[in-house]
């Protein structure tokens, strides 16, 4: 196995990745920008290298910085996590070139899957059903009135390099196609630098699923059951839980869709772990989105149903290890829900809510996992995504984890910076939600009839007296510019001279 | 004796002998037994005063001094100053009142754009606009009084 892995990436995945590491006993690299000296990810590696300053541009998507820590500190493999570098097809050539191990796919593979019309054209050759719709971009104004004419509105654009729901417009009638068009294109073009647009079908009110599949340098594909994310706002995936509701009741589903799966895989040439991404109409059809050549945000959910750990898996066919398990042997036990942890404002549709930490009080028992890169006393920087840590549940069934991960909610207690805990306490104790009535549309649904919670009892007194208290031992300013610890250390100091 | 308390800006008396069975168990965490039952609450500062969180909500709290008591009844009816302030460095997009306007509760005052996310900064009780800090175009730091209502 490698004795020494980088780690090029930062937050709870970092952590996550160090972790396994760790378990394996291989040493760890961490790499860190001017903002995450203090970070967790940090302070936990073995190693750690500066790559440059705060902003991303600078640092953590800087192939060479991390090239040169990679060297110098004689790593033998780089594992990218998500986001930042993951699923840049260059970094994994430049990689590879330098005689380093790239933990994850092929620098080609990547290229044929990283557009979403390659991709679709893949699909399409393998068989696997597609969201209506082509490939052309539609820069030629009547190609694309006739290709969504024919269609029949409403009609999606999407950004061929997409992601992130940039370069995505909805068009609902032929009037308003021109300028959508337009604004789409220029929107694709700043955030991808590529402004090629294509059209698609709308799938009226879709579940998103999307499925795990692992394969190695031997040939062998497996894939190891779906994901279900349908709750998301503004395209960013939010809730997620394994099984799906839906294929619970319809297994059939996930043969059929973890097949089309491997049929892309296989057909990619692909290795290592990766999700291809699927829309399930109200009529339980599929259609192929994407693929993603990395480890996801919400792997944690299906490690808990498959019982298998993702990250080693990865590095063990890094390693050139094969598969240590067959399809048949791959069995799905219980639910498990994930949450994610942000840093964002619900009473301010979500503004990002940076700073420091306070306090922190995390939640731990039964069936608890969390994947947290946070403690307290730590500004959380400006300049990066606010995922602060995963919530994760597991019990024998769904209410059984929802019921767990709700207590888990209750438990967490995050101060000094404004997040979502509060919001997923509400999801969870939403009628649809524990039906399993699940769809894209979801979250906006919740927020057309929410309001600020009513207090709960004794809010007010309970609020009084906390606040009392504070005020009584809590002077309002030091004087002295003494810090609290300082002001506990002396009072320790005092009671040991008694 | 009585101490009064101003829970998002409504008065509050509880009996001073109730912060017996008040204990703080981390730093700003406290542990309260009240008719009973078991209650958590933390408090950090805010530039305003003091936040607390419980029962998974926040409410802003400003304990009132005795000597003021008058004054807190007043603030709780609607007086008092109210610093609207920026919740994170950004950049002032828009001013939606001017000074010397009368703003409802929940009325939008100014717009901050901070990780390409506008955000509209709200009166959170009824007042007039006194003072208007910041100009179209102006960079705010966390924390930055935008406007002050009266």
């Amino acid at each position: 196995m490698f004795g020494k892995v980088l780690v090029a990436n930062r937050g709870e995945i970092a952590v996550r990745i160090i972790r396994a590491l760790r378990e394996l006993g291989i040493r760890s690299v961490a790499v860190y920008s001017d903002a995450d000296r203090n970070a967790l990810h940090v302070r936990l590696a073995d190693e750690a290298a500066h790559i440059g300053p705060a902003s991303s541009s600078e640092s953590y998507l800087r192939i060479d910085r991390i090239l040169e820590a990679a060297t110098r500190h004689r790593a033998e493999a780089i594992h990218p996590g998500y986001g930042f570098l993951s699923e840049n097809a260059d970094f994994a050539a430049a990689v590879e070139a330098t005689g380093i191990v790239f933990v994850g796919p092929s620098a080609s593979s990547i290229r044929r899957l990283g557009s979403k019309t390659a991709a679709r054209i893949l699909a399409k050759q393998m068989n696997v059903p597609v969201v209506p719709g082509n490939e052309e971009p539609a820069t030629h104004l009547d190609h694309a009135r006739a290709l969504a004419q024919e269609l029949g509105y409403p009609v999606l654009l999407k950004a061929a390099a997409g992601g992130g729901g940039k370069g995505m417009r909805r068009v609902d009638r032929e009037a308003d196609l021109e300028g959508a068009i337009r604004d789409a294109t220029s929107e694709a073009e700043r955030a991808f630098r590529s402004g090629e647009v294509y059209i698609e079908k709308v799938i009226e009110r879709p579940r998103h699923i999307e499925m795990q599949i692992v394969a190695d340098n031997y040939g062998n594909f497996v894939h190891l059951g779906e994901r279900e994310c349908s709750l998301q706002r503004r395209h960013q995936k939010v809730v997620e839980e394994c099984p799906s509701p839906l294929v619970a009741m319809n297994p059939e589903l996930r043969d059929a869709m973890g097949e089309a799966a491997l049929r892309i895989a296989r057909a990619a040439q692909y290795r290592n772990l990766g999700t291809a991404e699927f829309l399930v109409d109200q009529d339980k059809n599929f259609y192929f989105l994407e693929v993603n050549t990395r480890l996801q945000v919400e792997h944690p959910v299906t490690e808990l149903v498959t019982g298998l750990d993702l990250v080693h898996l990865q590095l063990k066919i890094a390693w050139g290890e094969a598969i240590p398990f067959a399809q048949e042997d791959v069995t799905w036990r219980g639910a498990a829900i994930e949450c994610r942890v942000c840093a964002e404002d619900p009473e301010r549709d979500f503004f990002p809510s940076p700073g420091k930490i306070l306090q922190l009080s995390e939640p731990a028992g039964p069936g608890i996992r969390l994947d947290s890169g946070i403690y307290p006393g730590w500004t959380i920087p400006l300049e990066y995504d606010p995922l602060l840590a995963k919530l994760v549940a597991w019990a024998p069934d769904r209410h059984g984890a929802i019921e767990r991960i709700s207590r888990a909610l209750d438990e967490y207690a995050i101060s000094g910076v404004a997040t979502n805990l509060g919001f997923f306490r509400e999801i969870m104790q939403e009628r649809r939600f524990r039906q399993g009535d699940l769809d894209t549309g979801f979250i906006a649904d919740f927020f057309r009839h929410w309001r600020i919670p009513e207090c709960v009892p004794d809010l007010g007194v309970i609020a009084a007296l906390a606040a009392a208290s504070f005020s009584k031992n809590h002077q309002p300013e030091t004087k002295n510019g003494q810090s609290e610890t300082s002001r506990w250390l002396s009072q320790g100091r005092s009671e040991q001279l008694r | 004796m009585k101490l009064q308390i101003l829970v998002d800006g409504a008065p509050v008396e509880v009996d001073a002998d109730l912060l017996n069975d008040v204990v703080e168990v981390e730093p700003g965490v406290y542990s309260i037994l009240y008719g009973g039952r078991s209650y958590e609450a933390r408090v950090t500062r805010s530039p305003d005063g003091l936040n607390v969180d419980t029962g998974g909500r926040r409410v802003s709290a400003e304990v009132v001094d005795p000597r003021e008591r008058n004054r807190g009844a007043k603030r709780a009816l609607g007086g008092g100053r109210q610093n609207i302030t920026s919740p994170m460095p950004g950049k002032v997009i828009r001013l939606l009142v001017s000074e010397g306007d009368a703003v409802e509760a929940g009325q939008g005052l100014v717009v901050v754009e901070a990780m390409k996310m506008q955000n509209e900064m709200k009166a959170a009780r009824p007042g007039k606009v006194a003072e208007i800090r910041v100009r179209d175009g102006d960079t705010v730091g966390a924390g930055d009084t935008l406007v002050v209502l009266t």
